[in-house]
């Protein structure tokens, strides 16, 4: 029988010979140090997210000390797991040494990429690399591989290729000499001096190491797009600096359906291009120096297009319009980019569901597509649809939805390129920055008017952990299931942060929690991915309907109801130069390995050491394993501990022994047995008043007498279950702060490990239960509705036949004893209830009976019994 | 008192960061800023022009801050001086208290923060002035 097996597992993990040289004490030691480092980890990584936030002056010095103190930590808390459970995951180290060097070789400025130097899949890109992939690379990575959106396959050419490019021709020499006789003695006009050079560069063969290295990346395309003929590219300039802060935007040449065959000779063409003349005049112009010009190559799979156009997420002329304007044409754009034809015109509204405002259809008689076999060719739109608009309203809600996702993550408006498919799928082709500058004066006004007109929900509560505004309506969050049915563009609403949250970040514009951490996994996340973020409100859920819409300013602190048109422009125009300052790149860079998240559920099979990408996975799994770690650890070490051991008198005969490993017990120095109230432990006493909630038992449904009902609770493991040896004797190990207890009590085994202190991040609770003796399917039954129960209370539950477990974390300490207080209740009320579980609507009926004698308390009045003088004890009425 | 008398601020820090961001932000306040990398080109400057507001790093690569600011106060005791430092040198920034340093400032700061100290070194300039 599998229960039987899972049971002796449990049981015989006791008698194990601990191999461990270290005393209990010594090790819970070690499982609280690892919970501090976590927690300053955290801070250090919230802490360097946070001077990205642009409010901060910060230098180098602090990137170097910081990253050095985070480093130091992570090597110490692999030291701390490995030591509490004796060289179990020293895999760590190797994923630990990993990141440390790619940190190291960003802090002394050399490049780290991800496939070598030369050719990089998009897939593997991110906007760190900007200054080798250049920003227009950089940034359509972003958009694929951070919010998933449609961007076209491919890869990117470095600026290190240009570079070796240039070096294994011999060529640098030469077109810097050219380039600095043109600049300095006027010798030769800017157009022979471009021509000059381009024909270098055009007569120059590519590398052979480069040939490989972009081989590679088309096979590699090959096998996920099998075509006969072979693959076609748009290969796009990406010149270092170019759409970034000078915008060299339009300078350079694009080659359009290029075969795989040919596409090293407009490799070429593209890097030649780097020295056109207006070009040459514009670089100049700007200060850059001759030697700066590097040029990034994409090579993006030619789409199947049915139509093309440019999206501007914000009319750049009257912006104080709320509008997104498109332009479109059949087939490729590259003519309505260029300026040569007219184009139909849409005035799209910025407000879901993005509705037409206004629209112009011009004649449009000719479109460029792709020719066969390569290159493109002008053809004559058919008759029919030469007047017909190219695009319908769902695609230009569709296509302005994808746009303001775009604009919400880099904070400015955006001009984008898109196509949509023959399939109608939209995908985007490049996006930039807009620059609304002119129309700046009209957006934004005194923000300090702005609570005059809209009501303030709520103001000053909860601390921020990401900066912004979000606008949006309500999503309250429940259970596992309803996160996939949060509407996109939701403002995520949810009683605590959690990991769970983080999966679906990039739907959501904003995310307020009444409890929770601002140094914890999902504030970092929201960081990462610049979601407006206020945790800690106490009330947001009860203030808050779903679908209410609200307007979350975190910058102040305040949310407002309706959409508050005036702050949400209000980003836009803030000026941040210091975003391109190279002590922000290097620190983002570096952010890029230290704080994404990569494992964030322990049940994948890929949570584990090697799968470790960043800093934070290898936190977040020291985490999750100390935990478990040392809740394994009590079965252990058991035989070590019996010195040290005092047993419980309490009203309930529980047969418990308590090892007091410091500040748990009033008296620790006795070895009488102790009573309840010198309990000092604080997860330990609300248990324990919760256990004896009278409540609980005065209502019993098939109303045992009291004194059976007590002969029961107490009875040990039947021996059918087990040997005569382990029967007997609970346990508890407790601190000030700390409760491990393994509990049998009648046929069932309970675990509880829980830490509460001040300190929210620190706390948790694990809730385990096992056992029966009746059949399993009643068995089953009880445990679901011990499942459901502990889902009311928010545990986050696993339930595996009869065997449940429940967790919950980071809340604060007053809202932990009420939980540890129901877990005691909880224990109370289903220990029994197998025997009486005929089908499966009890479940339900008994979870009504369970709320009902087991409200959410008065937390006052909680706290008054666990602390006061009207002690549980007293309340307690055994004369019933 | 002329009343267009701007407050004069010297910054000197070797970051170049730390300048490009101060200036601005302390312009828009109405202050008339310079920036200085190198304590050399810094202390000809002081010797040319007395500022009324110095605010100065203390450890910097191959540069002394401490030696610098004790130059500025020798010069101009009533130069007022805000010495901007990392967590780790905030010891050594206490002892130049004995030098006449105004305040302190950690780094990394918030732009306000050095804004509002600026402000009260400003205030406590106008007072003595006014006193006189």
């Amino acid at each position: 029988m599998a229960l039987l097996r899972t049971l002796r597992n449990i049981l015989s993990g006791r008698f194990r010979r601990a191999d461990s040289p270290y005393s209990f004490a010594t090790l819970f030691n070690k499982f609280r140090s690892i919970l501090d480092k976590n927690n300053q980890a955290l801070e250090l990584i919230a802490d360097m997210g946070d001077k990205l936030g642009g409010d901060y002056v910060f230098d180098r010095q602090y990137i170097l000390s910081i990253t050095e103190q985070l480093t130091e930590l992570v090597y110490l808390l692999i030291y701390d797991l490995n030591t509490l459970a004796p060289n179990k995951y020293l895999d760590l180290l190797n994923s630990f040494e990993r990141i440390r060097v790619r940190i190291q070789a960003q802090l002394e400025g050399n490049w780290i990429l991800p496939e070598g130097d030369t050719v990089i899949a998009y897939s593997n890109l991110d906007i760190g690399l900007n200054e080798e992939v250049g920003n227009k690379n950089a940034t359509l990575a972003e958009i694929r591989n951070v919010l998933e959106l449609p961007v076209p396959d491919g890869f990117t050419i470095t600026a290190s290729a240009f570079k070796m490019f240039l070096e294994w021709n011999k060529l640098a020499e030469p077109i810097l000499k050219a380039l600095n006789s043109w600049e300095h003695e006027s010798q030769q006009s800017t157009e022979e001096t471009s021509a000059a050079i381009r024909k270098l560069i055009l007569d120059a063969r590519v590398p052979p190491s480069l040939i490989q290295q972009i081989t590679h990346a088309l096979e590699r395309i090959s096998a996920n797009y099998p075509k006969p003929e072979g693959n076609f590219f748009a290969v796009r300039s990406s010149a270092i600096g170019e759409d970034g802060e000078h915008s060299f935007a339009g300078q350079y040449k694009t080659s359009l359906n290029v075969p795989q065959s040919q596409l090293l000779e407009h490799y070429k063409m593209i890097l030649a291009s780097a020295y056109f003349p207006n070009a040459l005049a514009y670089s100049s112009q700007k200060g850059f120096l001759a030697n700066e010009i590097a040029m990034a190559v994409g090579c993006q799979l030619m789409i199947d297009v049915e139509t093309s156009g440019v999206l501007y997420t914000l009319d750049p002329t009257s912006p104080e319009k709320e509008t997104a304007l498109v332009a479109a044409v059949w087939g490729l754009g590259a003519p309505l980019v260029e300026g040569r034809v007219q184009s139909d015109q849409y005035v799209v509204s910025r407000d879901p569901p993005h509705n037409l405002q206004a629209l112009k259809i011009v004649r449009k008689p000719d479109m460029l597509v792709s020719r066969k076999g390569g290159n493109t060719e002008h053809r004559a739109v058919p008759d029919e649809l030469q007047s017909r608009p190219c695009l319908n309203p769902e695609h230009l809600s569709k296509l302005v939805e994808m746009g303001l996702l775009i604009e919400r993550y880099f904070k400015r408006p955006q001009d984008i390129e898109w196509a949509l498919d023959r399939d109608g799928n939209l995908v985007i082709l490049q996006a930039r920055a807009l620059n609304i500058k002119n129309g700046k004066d009209d957006l934004v006004t005194d923000i300090s008017e702005i609570s005059s007109n809209y009501p303030v929900l709520f103001k000053g509560e909860g601390t921020i952990v990401q900066r912004g505004i979000a606008t949006g309506n309500v999503f309250l969050v429940g259970q596992d299931e309803d996160l996939n049915q949060v509407p996109f563009g939701s403002i995520l609403v949810a009683k605590h942060t959690s990991p769970r949250l983080a999966g679906i970040i990039r739907k959501v514009h904003g995310i307020i929690t009444d409890v929770g951490s601002p140094t914890g996994h999902m504030a970092t996340i929201a960081r990462e991915f610049r979601v407006p973020t206020i945790v800690n409100t106490r009330i947001a859920t009860q203030t808050f309907h779903n679908g209410d819409e609200i307007t979350l300013d975190a910058t102040q602190g305040v949310v407002y109801g309706g959409k508050v048109k005036e702050l949400s422009y209000y980003e836009f125009t803030v000026e941040d130069v210091f975003e391109d300052s190279y002590e922000y790149r290097l620190l983002r860079r570096i952010l890029r390995e230290i704080s994404p998240l990569n494992l964030v559920d322990p049940h994948d099979k890929d949570f584990k050491p090697a799968k470790c990408k960043t800093y934070h996975d290898i936190i977040r799994f020291i985490h999750e394993k100390a935990v478990k770690e040392l809740i394994n650890l009590e079965h252990v070490r058991r035989r070590e501990l019996h010195g040290a051991a005092r047993r419980l008198d309490f009203e309930i005969p529980l047969g418990l022994t308590v090892i007091d490993i410091g500040g748990g017990i009033q008296s620790p120095n006795s070895d009488d047995a102790i009573g309840f109230t010198e309990i000092n432990s604080i997860p330990m006493r609300a248990f324990l008043v919760g256990l004896m909630e009278p409540g609980m038992w005065d209502t019993d449904p098939v109303s045992v007498d009291f004194g059976s009902f007590m002969s029961s609770l107490t009875r040990t493991f039947s021996s059918s279950l087990a040997s005569p040896e382990l029967v007997g004797q609970n346990l508890a190990v407790i601190s000030g702060e700390y409760l491990d207890l393994s509990l049998r009590l009648g046929y069932h085994f309970n675990i509880i490990d829980a830490y509460i202190s001040d300190s929210p991040n620190d706390n948790y609770a694990y809730f385990r239960f096992i056992g029966g003796v009746t059949d399993i399917v009643r068995r089953s039954r009880r445990a679901r509705l011990i499942a459901a129960i502990l889902e009311r209370l928010n545990f986050r539950v696993e339930l595996r036949g009869d065997l449940v477990v429940g967790r919950i974390k980071k809340l604060e300490r007053a809202i932990m004893e009420e939980k540890l207080w129901m877990l005691g209740g909880l224990v109370s009320y289903t220990r029994q209830l197998d025997i009486r579980l005929d089908n499966d609507e009890q479940v339900d009926q008994f979870l009504q009976d369970f709320t009902e004698k087991m409200p959410k308390p008065n937390s006052m009045n909680l706290q008054r019994r666990l602390y006061g003088h009207e002690s549980q004890n007293t309340n307690f009425d055994t004369g019933r | 008192m002329d009343t267009n008398h701007k407050t004069q601020i010297l910054i000197l820090d070797d970051e170049p960061i730390v300048c490009k961001r101060l200036k601005p932000a302390l312009e828009k306040s109405g202050y008339e800023v310079e920036t200085f990398i190198t304590s050399k080109e810094a202390m000809s400057r002081i010797e040319a022009k007395e500022f009324d507001i110095v605010i100065t790093d203390l450890k910097m690569e191959g540069l002394d801050g401490m030696a610098f600011l004790t130059e500025v106060k020798k010069r101009a005791p009533n130069t007022e001086v805000i010495v901007i430092t990392g967590f780790a040198t905030m010891e050594t920034a206490k002892e130049s208290y004995q030098k006449g340093v105004f305040d302190f400032v950690a780094k990394p700061f918030k732009v306000g923060e050095i804004q509002q100290v600026v402000k009260k070194a400003e205030e406590k300039r106008n007072q003595a002035h006014a006193a006189k």
